[in-house]
């Protein structure tokens, strides 16, 4: 009899665990050694990095998380696997596909382990409304949603996270919180696809002021017309340039950096990461890409950039800072690789900046390190800055030939290096504490000469015109 | 224990049998008595002002906190009564909690364990966001076009309601399985129909914490309890 139990309660046991079984012993291995450090070893969060890091790492203890699939609070094993796989874009969760399968599985269940008052509930599935695919119609009505139920005020109205409520907003441990970029989906936390996001404007962010929407559209469809809305206001990827190029143009070039002239130009987007090499670093950077258009004419160069910035900052020179932005070069254009150090220059070879600041405008400053810049005397430098919708618009001129050391002339058809650096001061960047990139290389393409529409005709008639010769030649002494 | 159970069977059928008899209109004169509770406190109220930077046309320029609100004679408005084991005589009225004015109105409502109306009369976007353990925790937006929602919250417990869009907005909702009342302005909260015998009377107060008494009540006569608060 106990032989015909065991093998039948092994037999249930085989019937009823899942695909893939779970080991939390397992799984609380893989955590020490991969986990623990950010998200503590009682999983409450609290690991020795943790106050590096922001958004916080996940507490597990409150069994609340972000990114679920389903309708009431319990996520299922999937997305809790889904989420250690793919990593949590924008927040310092990496994804750990590296990691074998089983080890993943493990560690849903060992992360379970920590709430398991929560996990008592059953997944209840979450029933999208039937999909909607993009259309201009659709896109339209989302955008009247978008309106109707206010997303701007935490999201902003043309959706940068620039809102008025987004001063205010905490996560359920009292963390500051920031709304999301709608324009910059490769940064949304539970994904950039459409159904990623239809559900998380369905079932809201569990933990943050983002609530469930399902229930509070006019009709479930707007879900889908929201997420096509949404999915219209960026791109899919940053699409990240390695060279930016400086057009030729022949007309005057205009200070408003909202001027048609510069929707016409290439635009090169520029990735930017928390400076963490002196003191104070910078690991939670505000400032993240920078989109550059440049141009020349006979007489200057100018630069047009955008980036995101959720409020306008002057600054109170204690918790906030002014906003600011800089192009860095080298004084002089190096013959070789040598290059001065990327980080400001150093003590023996210095940078050249040309950079603008909240409330002072565009100069000309020669750096020797991140804390010793000084002016140029006698900056030729000038330009606009505009600030819309949590967007800064800026435009810098300088006369393309440069007097003294300090400053570089700008020369055709040789490859300069550039790096870049921006501060968001409202979120107390400033000096050091900055996002900032290596050096790039820009290049000033020639000059749309007439040469390229003279010279390989001209070549195509005299070659033949020598064929002709050759043939005239070659016929005449047949003749005779 | 059994003998106690058994007891109490004993006394609840005899009880049914008797209101069955009696009829129903009688219980409220005989069967309970009304015990006015008096809350004090002798610190000072605590107001957080806060500027409103949005939404000014409804919220004010300015929106108040008023974590402690002491009126005439001490009397510590916004803290609830409550009799939680006085089950049985509940109000049959839905709680309803209105958002207006960028304020949750009443700041502290009262219902038994059931469902909740969730008002939106301001015209803008609100959303409920409990703070809630025994019950599920709900973030739901209310925009302004749905007027109303209901929730349920089946389990007693003090649930925290703010909205994150109106960081200011706090409100909070008792879920109490008997009979519960808050204090007015002057600290008095009146409990009814709570039944004759010996009642635990609680008051609980946002930032005040908890206090609880044993207090007779006898049917059909009114009961005073005083409570004094103390700051923490």
């Amino acid at each position: 009899m106990p032989g015909i139990r065991a093998a039948a309660v092994l037999l249930l046991l085989a019937v009823a665990a899942p695909a893939w079984a779970q080991d939390a012993n397992a799984g609380k291995a893989v955590y020490e050694r991969k986990c623990l450090l950010c998200h503590g070893e009682k999983g409450d969060g609290k690991g020795p990095s943790a106050e590096l890091l922001l958004p916080k790492p996940r507490d597990f203890t409150r069994g609340l998380y972000k990114i679920r699939s389903t309708a009431n609070k319990t996520p299922t094993d999937q997305d809790l696997f889904r989420i250690i796989t793919e990593g949590m874009p924008g927040t310092s969760m990496p994804a750990w596909a590296v990691l074998p399968e089983k080890d993943r599985h493990n560690l849903v269940a060992y992360l379970k382990s920590f709430a398991p008052e929560v996990f008592k509930e059953a997944p209840k599935k979450l029933e999208l409304p039937k999909e909607v695919s993009s259309s201009e119609a659709s896109i339209k009505r989302g955008k009247e949603m978008f309106e109707a139920i206010e997303c701007h005020k935490c999201h902003g109205t043309e959706g940068r996270g620039d809102g008025p409520s987004r001063p205010e907003l905490k996560d359920e441990w009292g963390h500051p919180v920031a709304p999301a970029n709608l324009t910059k989906r490769w940064t949304f936390r539970g994904g950039r696809a459409r159904t990623e996001i239809a559900t998380r404007l369905a079932n809201g962010v569990l933990g943050t002021p983002m609530p469930a929407f399902l229930e509070a559209v006019e009709k479930p469809e707007d879900i889908w017309h929201l997420t096509n809305y949404i999915v219209s206001l960026g791109p899919d990827s940053p699409q990240p340039a390695t060279l930016v190029t400086v057009s030729a143009v022949n007309e005057v070039i205009p200070d408003d950096p909202g001027a048609d002239f510069w929707k016409k130009i290439a635009q090169s987007n520029i990735l930017l990461e928390g400076q963490v090499i002196v003191d104070p670093r910078n690991f939670n950077p505000a400032i993240d890409l920078v989109s550059v258009r440049a141009v020349y004419n006979d007489k200057e160069i100018a630069f047009h950039l955008t980036w995101d910035d959720p409020a306008e900052s002057k600054g109170d020179g204690k918790a906030t800072f002014p906003d600011a932005i800089a192009l860095q070069f080298a004084p002089q254009q190096p013959t070789g690789t040598e290059r001065p150090y990327f980080l400001m220059g150093d003590a023996t070879d210095g940078v050249y900046l040309l950079r603008w600041e909240q409330g002072t405008g565009v100069t000309e400053v020669s750096a020797h390190g991140p804390t010793k810049l000084a002016p140029i005397q006698g900056g030729e430098a000038a330009g606009k800055a505009v600030f819309k919708n949590g967007q800064y618009a800026l435009v810098m001129k300088r006369p393309l030939v440069a007097t003294g050391a300090e400053r570089p002339t700008f020369r055709t058809g040789v490859f300069t290096p550039v790096a870049f650096q921006a501060w968001d001061g409202g979120a107390g960047e400033t000096g050091p504490k900055m996002s900032l990139t290596s050096w790039y290389y820009l290049r000033l393409e020639e000059p749309q000469s007439n040469r390229k529409f003279v010279i390989p005709p001209v070549v195509a008639l005299l070659t033949f015109a020598v064929l002709g010769m050759i043939v005239r030649a070659a016929r005449s002494r047949a003749i005779q | 224990m059994r003998k106690t159970f058994v007891a109490l069977t004993a006394l609840t059928l005899v009880g049914s049998a008797a209101m069955f008899v009696a009829g129903p209109r009688l219980v409220g004169a005989q069967g309970g008595g009304t015990v006015e509770v008096d809350v004090k406190y002798n610190g000072a109220p605590v107001v957080e002002k806060l500027k409103v930077n949005k939404d000014v046309e409804k919220c004010g320029s300015e929106a108040t906190i008023e974590k402690v609100v002491v009126g005439s004679n001490k009397g510590l408005a916004n803290a609830v009564a409550s009799a939680p084991n006085a089950k049985g005589s509940t109000t049959a009225k839905k709680a309803v909690v209105d958002q207006h004015g960028c304020k949750f109105v009443p700041h502290v409502t009262v219902m038994t364990p059931g469902e909740l109306e969730l008002k939106n009369s301001d015209d803008i976007l609100h959303n409920i966001h409990t703070y809630s353990t025994a019950n599920p925790a709900i973030n739901k937006a209310q925009p302004k076009f749905k007027k109303t929602m209901t929730e349920k919250f089946e389990k007693p417990e003090m649930i925290k309601l703010t909205c994150d869009v109106h960081s200011w907005m706090l409100g909070w909702v008792a879920v109490v399985p008997g009979v519960a009342a808050v204090t007015d302005a002057n600290g008095a909260a009146k409990l009814e129909n709570v039944p004759a015998g010996k009642q635990k009377i609680e008051v609980w107060h946002e930032t005040l914490g908890k206090q609880e008494k044993d207090v007779d009540v006898k049917a059909g006569q009114t009961t005073k309890v005083t409570f004094e608060m103390k700051g923490k």
